[in-house]
C-alpha cells in the first residue's frame, strides 16, 4: 500500500470531533443534514486542534466553483492544513479543475476556464492553501468513477450503499481510467465511510486506505492499529508533483526526519520556500531541520551533492541571495528560531539562526533590554550574526558580532561544535564577519544590554545641493554623541521635482530634550521638509516588518557596498555623478564608528573598524552599476558582505583586508578543505 | 430630531485579511473580550488577499463566546440565497444565536463577474435582493411544504425549508440609494451604510430615514423595528480636532449626538488595531449609553 492508512470518523458535533482527535482519529467528516455542511466543518475546526477535517459530500451547486476554491483556501490555512475537499453533483469536472485554478496561487496570471457548464473570465488566483488539499470525489456510475480515476485525489464510498464485489469493479474503474489518463491510481486515495462492527482482517480485505467510522460511539482504535504498521508512508508524492523533481539529487534517500518537512519543486509550500527577498530562486530541494542533529543530516545530503548549488537560509532577507540557488539544494534554518533567556542577571540570551530580529526586540522588551541588528525587523539572526550587524545603535553599542559570547554550529564533516572566546577560538574569531564559510550556526548566545525608549526621528530634508548636502550630513553624524546613529537615503534627480533626502536617527535616550538636542544638528542641515519624532521603544523601531505571506523575489539583485571614513567633498561630488547616471535607484548611507571603532581590527574577521559610513547602492542593471559605482570606488576601503552582491574573488579581498583573508584561508583548509559552504563570497582555502 | 428609541449595539469591521492568517479571528477575540455586541467582516469573495467572509466568520464564531457575527455586508452576486439561510441557521443554532444576516447587492462588479457570476445593472440588483430576502425567509420559515419562489433572478422551486436560526435572525443591508432604502423598509431589518461613502457626513441620515420611514409605513411595518447602523472610522487621538478625531469623551459626544439626530443605534468601527478595539469597546461605548439614555429619560 502506498499511504499510510488512516481512520476517521463520522460526526455531527463538536463533542464527537473531540472526542475522534482525543482518540487519536487522523480525520473527522461531516455528512450533510438540514444544516449547512461547510458551517459546520468551520466550526469544529474553530474547535479541535490536530484531526484532519472533511465533508463526506459538498454538495458543488451550493457555491460559485472560485468562491468555493477560496473557502478552502481559508479553511485550510485557518484549520492549519486540516481539509479535504470531498464534492458530490453534477459537473465534477469542471468545478475540480476551477477549485484547482484558484488554489493554485503560484501559477502566473488569473484563473480563465471557459467550461461548457462553468465559465470564469478571469478570476485571481489564491490564497495559496496551507497544503496540497486532496480533492475527493464521490459517485459510483461509471462516468463518475472514471473521472475519479483521471483527476481526483480520492474516491469516497458509502458501504451502506456499494457491496464489496461492487466496491473491487469500482476501484477497476478507477484503476483503468487513471491508468488511460497517464496517473499511477496510487496516488487515489480510497475512502470507505464503515460500521466500526468489521475487524481488521475483514477492513484489510477492502482495499481502502482511509475508513470513516459511522458509530454512535466511537471505539477507540487499538482493534485496528495492526494495520497502520503495514501502511505507507506520511508523505506521499503523486507523480504530477515527482514529474518536477531536477536532475542529481536524490530524492528518495533522505533521512525519514528530513522526509518529512522537504520541499521539492512540485510541491505546494514550494511558492512560500522557493525565492528570498531580493532574489528568485528555483532551487531542486529546499530541507527545513527542526533540531541540530536534524541540521547535521542536511549537511550531510548537501555533502552528497558537492556539484550542486547549495545556500544556507534563516529567514531569506540576504541582499545578495545566496540562501537560494537553481537546481540545487537549500537548507532552511527557519524552524530554529527559539529564543531563550540564559541568566537574567548577566543578561545573556540564546537564540536560534530562524529567529527574525523584530521578535528578537519583542522578546527582549519586558527586560529593558535590547540588541542592535540591522534596520529591518524580518531580516534572520543567522544570516546577519555571522556577517556584522550594523544596527540602529551602532555607535552607541557597535555591531551585533561585538555582543556574540558563543555559538553552537555544525561544521563541513558534520561535527558540531561549541566556539567561544575560550573554545575553538579561531573559529568564533572567524564566524564573527565570515561564518557563512564556515559551517552552520544552530545557536546564538548573545549579552543584550539595556536600552530604555528612544528617541526616533524620520526627517525629509531639501537636496538641492546633493553634494553639499552629504558633506554636512557627514560632518554633523561625526560630531554627534554616540547615543544617536542613522541614515540617509537618496533617490536619482527627478526632471522637475524638488531634490530631497530623508534622514532617519535613533537617540538611545529617553529623555525629550536629549533626544531634540541631538537631532537638531542634523535636522539642521538643510531646509525640513517633513519631520517626525517619536518616543518609541527599541522595539517599535524594528518592528517594521509585515508578518505573515512570503518572499517572493524575483530575478537577480544588483547591489554593491563600500565603507569610508569620511564624507569628503570629493566623494560627495563622485556621489552627485552616479545619481545622475540614473543607474541605481537606491542610495543608502548607515552610520558605523563610534563603539564599532572601538574593537581592535583583529578581534574579529569584520576588520574594516576604521570606517564611520557604510554605503550601499542598488539597481537593476549589473553593467550599469558597476560602472557607475567605478566612479566612487577610490574613496573606499573594504566593504560590508551583507549589502554586496558581487561574487567575485575581487569583492572577498575588499571585505576583508589581507591578514584577515590569510588567517580566514587558513582556517578555511582546517575547518571546511572540501569547500561545503562555498556560495556566499567564497574564501578559497589556504594551499595544503 | 429622529430617535426611534432602539437599544445600542456597538461592533467592531475587520477586514478578513489571509495574512497573517489568523489577525482577523485573533481581532474579533480582542473584540469578545472587550465586550463588544458585534464583530463583523467585510465579503469581497474576487480578491484573494482575503479570507472566504462566511468560512472565517464560522472559524471565528468557534473561537468567540459571547460576541454576535455577522458578514458586513456579505456580496449576494457571489452567494446563493439559500445557501445563505441554511448556513447562517445553522451556525446561529451551533452558536446559541450569535449570528446576523448582513447582505449587499453587489459593488464591485467587474470583480464578481471575474469570478463567473452575472453582471446585474443597480435596478436589477435591487430586484435580485429582494427576491433573496424573499427565499431567505421562506427558507428559515416553519411553514408547511417546500419553498416556492418564482423570481426573475433566483427561482426556488421545491427548496427544503430548515433549518431555522435559533433566534429571530436580522437581515442588514448595506444601502445608500433610495430603491434599496425602500426595499428596506419593505422587507429588511436594518439600514447599514458606511460614514465614509456618505457625502454630507451623518447628515446624510436624514434622508436614509425619510425613504425607509415612508415605505416601512407604505407596508404597514414599524419604522423604529428597522435598525440605523452606521460603518464608522476614526482616530483617537490627545485632543479634539474633528468629528471621530480626539479623545474617547469627543467620541462619544460625537456619536451620541448621531444617535439623538438621527436614530443611529448600531455604531460599528472600521479598524484592525486592537488598542483602538479596546478604547472603543471600554471608553467610547459605555458614555455613549450614557449620554443617550440621560437624554431619552428627559
Amino acid at each position: 500500500m502506498k499511504h499510510r492508512l488512516r481512520f476517521g470518523a463520522l460526526v455531527t458535533s463538536v463533542a464527537e470531533a473531540r472526542r475522534a482527535e482525543e482518540l487519536g482519529y487522523d480525520l473527522v467528516a461531516v455528512s450533510p443534514d438540514e444544516r449547512d455542511p461547510w458551517t459546520l466543518l468551520s466550526w469544529i475546526a474553530g474547535h479541535t486542534e490536530r484531526v484532519g477535517l472533511a465533508v463526506t459530500g459538498l454538495d458543488a451547486a451550493d457555491r460559485e466553483p472560485t468562491v468555493l476554491g477560496r473557502a478552502a483556501a481559508s479553511l485550510d490555512l485557518l484549520s492549519g492544513g486540516r481539509l479535504s475537499l470531498a464534492l458530490t453533483g453534477e459537473h465534477l469536472g469542471e468545478v475540480t479543475d476551477i477549485v484547482r485554478g484558484v488554489l493554485d496561487a503560484d501559477q502566473a496570471g488569473p484563473l480563465r476556464y471557459p467550461g461548457e457548464h462553468h465559465r470564469v473570465p478571469k478570476a485571481q488566483r489564491g490564497p495559496l492553501p496551507a497544503h496540497r488539499i486532496p480533492i475527493w470525489l464521490t459517485g459510483t456510475d461509471p462516468a463518475s468513477l472514471a473521472l475519479a480515476g483521471r483527476t481526483a485525489d480520492g474516491w469516497i464510498a458509502d458501504l451502506e450503499q456499494v457491496s464489496a464485489d461492487e466496491l473491487v469493479t469500482a476501484y477497476k474503474i478507477i484503476e483503468a481510467a487513471a491508468s488511460e489518463a497517464d496517473r499511477d491510481a496510487d496516488e487515489i486515495r480510497r475512502i470507505l465511510i464503515v460500521d466500526p462492527d468489521r475487524s481488521a482482517a475483514e477492513l484489510s480485505a477492502l482495499g481502502a486506505d482511509t475508513f470513516l467510522f459511522r458509530a454512535a460511539v466511537l471505539p477507540d482504535l487499538t482493534a485496528w492499529e495492526t494495520l497502520r504498521d503495514s501502511s505507507g508512508p506520511s508523505v506521499f508524492r503523486p507523480a504530477s508533483v515527482r514529474s518536477k523533481r531536477r536532475d542529481g539529487i536524490a530524492y528518495d534517500e533522505l533521512p525519514a526526519s528530513l522526509a518529512a518537512t522537504a520541499v521539492e519543486p512540485g510541491d505546494l509550500d514550494y511558492a512560500r520556500v522557493r525565492s528570498t527577498y531580493m532574489r528568485g530562486g528555483a532551487p531542486g530541494l529546499v530541507l527545513r531541520p527542526t533540531t541540530t542533529a536534524e541540521v547535521v543530516e542536511a549537511l550531510a545530503v548537501a555533502r552528497a551533492h558537492p556539484e550542486l548549488p547549495f545556500g544556507l537560509r534563516s529567514a531569506g532577507h540576504g541582499v545578495s541571495g545566496r540562501s537560494t540557488n537553481d537546481g540545487g539544494i537549500v537548507v532552511s534554518l527557519a524552524a530554529l528560531n527559539t529564543i531563550e533567556i540564559l541568566d537574567e542577571a548577566r543578561r545573556l540570551i540564546r537564540v536560534g539562526p530562524g529567529a527574525r530580529w523584530m521578535d528578537v526586540a519583542h522578546a527582549l522588551r519586558p527586560y529593558g533590554w535590547a540588541l542592535s541588528s540591522g534596520d529591518y525587523g524580518g531580516v534572520g539572526v543567522g544570516g546577519l550574526a555571522t556577517a556584522g550587524g550594523v544596527g540602529w545603535l551602532a555607535r552607541k553599542h557597535g555591531l551585533t558580532i561585538d555582543h556574540l559570547h558563543a555559538v553552537e554550529m555544525v561544521l563541513a564533516d558534520g561535527s558540531v561544535v561549541r566556539a567561544s572566546a575560550t573554545e575553538n577560538a579561531d573559529l568564533f574569531w572567524a564566524v564573527r564577519g565570515a561564518g557563512a564559510n564556515f559551517g552552520a550556526v544552530t545557536s546564538f548566545e548573545f549579552e543584550a544590554y539595556e536600552v530604555g525608549d528612544v528617541g526616533f526621528a524620520q526627517l525629509v530634508v531639501a537636496a538641492d545641493d546633493p553634494a553639499d548636502l552629504l558633506v554636512t550630513w557627514g560632518r554633523a553624524i561625526e560630531a554627534a554623541p554616540r547615543d544617536l546613529s542613522g541614515q540617509l537615503i537618496m533617490g536619482p534627480p527627478r526632471p522637475g521635482q524638488p531634490a530631497y533626502a530623508q534622514l532617519m536617527a535613533v537617540v538611545d535616550s529617553d529623555d525629550p530634550e536629549t533626544i531634540i538636542e541631538q537631532v537638531q544638528p542634523i535636522a539642521a542641515i538643510a531646509p525640513l521638509y517633513q519631520q517626525e519624532v517619536v518616543l518609541t521603544p527599541y522595539a517599535g523601531v524594528i518592528s517594521n516588518a509585515a508578518d505573515g505571506g512570503y518572499h517572493q523575489g524575483v530575478g537577480e539583485p544588483t547591489s554593491r557596498s563600500g565603507l569610508i571614513e569620511h564624507l569628503t567633498p570629493a566623494f560627495a561630488r563622485a556621489v552627485v555623478k552616479l545619481l545622475a547616471s540614473g543607474a541605481v535607484h537606491w542610495f543608502q548611507i548607515r552610520t558605523v564608528g563610534g563603539a564599532v571603532a572601538d574593537v581592535p581590527a583583529d578581534e574579529t574577521a569584520y576588520a574594516h573598524r576604521s570606517a564611520n559610513f557604510s554605503v550601499i547602492v542598488m539597481g537593476s542593471s549589473k553593467q550599469r552599476v558597476d560602472a557607475a559605482w567605478a566612479g566612487l570606488a577610490e574613496h573606499f576601503d573594504g566593504l560590508y558582505l551583507s549589502f554586496e552582491t558581487d561574487q567575485s574573488p575581487e569583492r572577498v579581498a575588499d571585505a576583508f583586508p589581507p591578514a584577515t583573508l590569510a588567517r580566514l584561508r587558513e582556517l578555511k583548509l582546517r575547518y571546511d578543505p572540501d569547500n561545503l559552504f562555498r556560495d556566499n563570497f567564497n574564501i578559497k582555502a589556504a594551499a595544503r | 430630531m429622529t430617535d426611534y428609541g432602539q437599544d445600542l449595539l456597538f461592533g467592531t469591521f475587520i477586514t478578513p485579511t489571509a495574512q497573517p492568517v489568523h489577525q482577523a479571528v485573533e481581532l474579533a477575540v480582542v473584540a469578545d473580550r472587550a465586550g463588544l455586541d458585534l464583530a463583523t467582516f467585510q465579503d469581497h469573495p474576487y480578491l484573494p488577499k482575503f479570507h472566504d467572509t462566511w468560512t472565517l466568520i464560522s472559524y471565528a464564531a468557534a473561537r468567540t463566546t459571547r460576541i454576535r457575527l455577522s458578514g458586513n455586508v456579505l456580496s449576494l452576486p457571489l452567494r446563493q440565497p439559500a445557501v445563505l439561510a441554511r448556513s447562517h441557521a445553522s451556525l446561529d443554532r451551533l452558536t446559541g444565536g450569535r449570528i446576523e444576516l448582513g447582505l449587499g447587492a453587489g459593488a464591485f462588479w467587474d470583480g464578481i463577474e471575474a469570478m463567473g457570476a452575472r453582471r446585474l445593472t443597480p435596478g436589477q440588483a435591487v430586484t435580485a435582493l429582494g427576491e433573496a430576502i424573499e427565499i431567505i425567509r421562506a427558507v428559515w420559515s416553519s411553514e408547511p411544504g417546500p419553498v416556492r419562489v418564482n423570481g426573475e433572478f433566483y427561482q426556488a422551486d421545491g427548496v427544503k425549508r430548515g433549518p431555522a436560526p435559533a433566534h429571530d435572525m436580522s437581515i442588514w443591508v448595506g444601502a445608500y440609494k433610495p430603491r434599496m432604502l425602500r426595499l428596506i423598509g419593505r422587507a429588511a431589518d436594518g439600514v447599514l451604510p458606511s460614514l465614509s461613502y456618505l457625502e454630507g457626513g451623518p447628515a446624510d441620515y436624514a434622508v436614509i430615514n425619510q425613504h425607509i420611514d415612508d415605505s416601512a409605513v407604505a407596508a404597514g411595518r414599524e419604522p423604529a423595528r428597522i435598525r440605523r447602523m452606521l460603518n464608522i472610522n476614526g482616530t483617537f487621538s490627545g485632543f479634539g480636532k474633528s468629528f471621530l478625531n480626539g479623545p474617547a469623551e469627543q467620541w462619544a459626544e460625537d456619536l451620541a449626538g448621531v444617535a439623538l439626530e438621527h436614530g443611529v443605534s448600531t455604531f460599528i468601527l472600521a479598524s484592525d488595531d486592537p488598542a483602538a478595539i479596546e478604547e472603543f469597546a471600554g471608553d467610547v461605548a459605555p458614555a455613549v449609553r450614557e449620554l443617550v439614555a440621560a437624554e431619552r429619560a428627559h
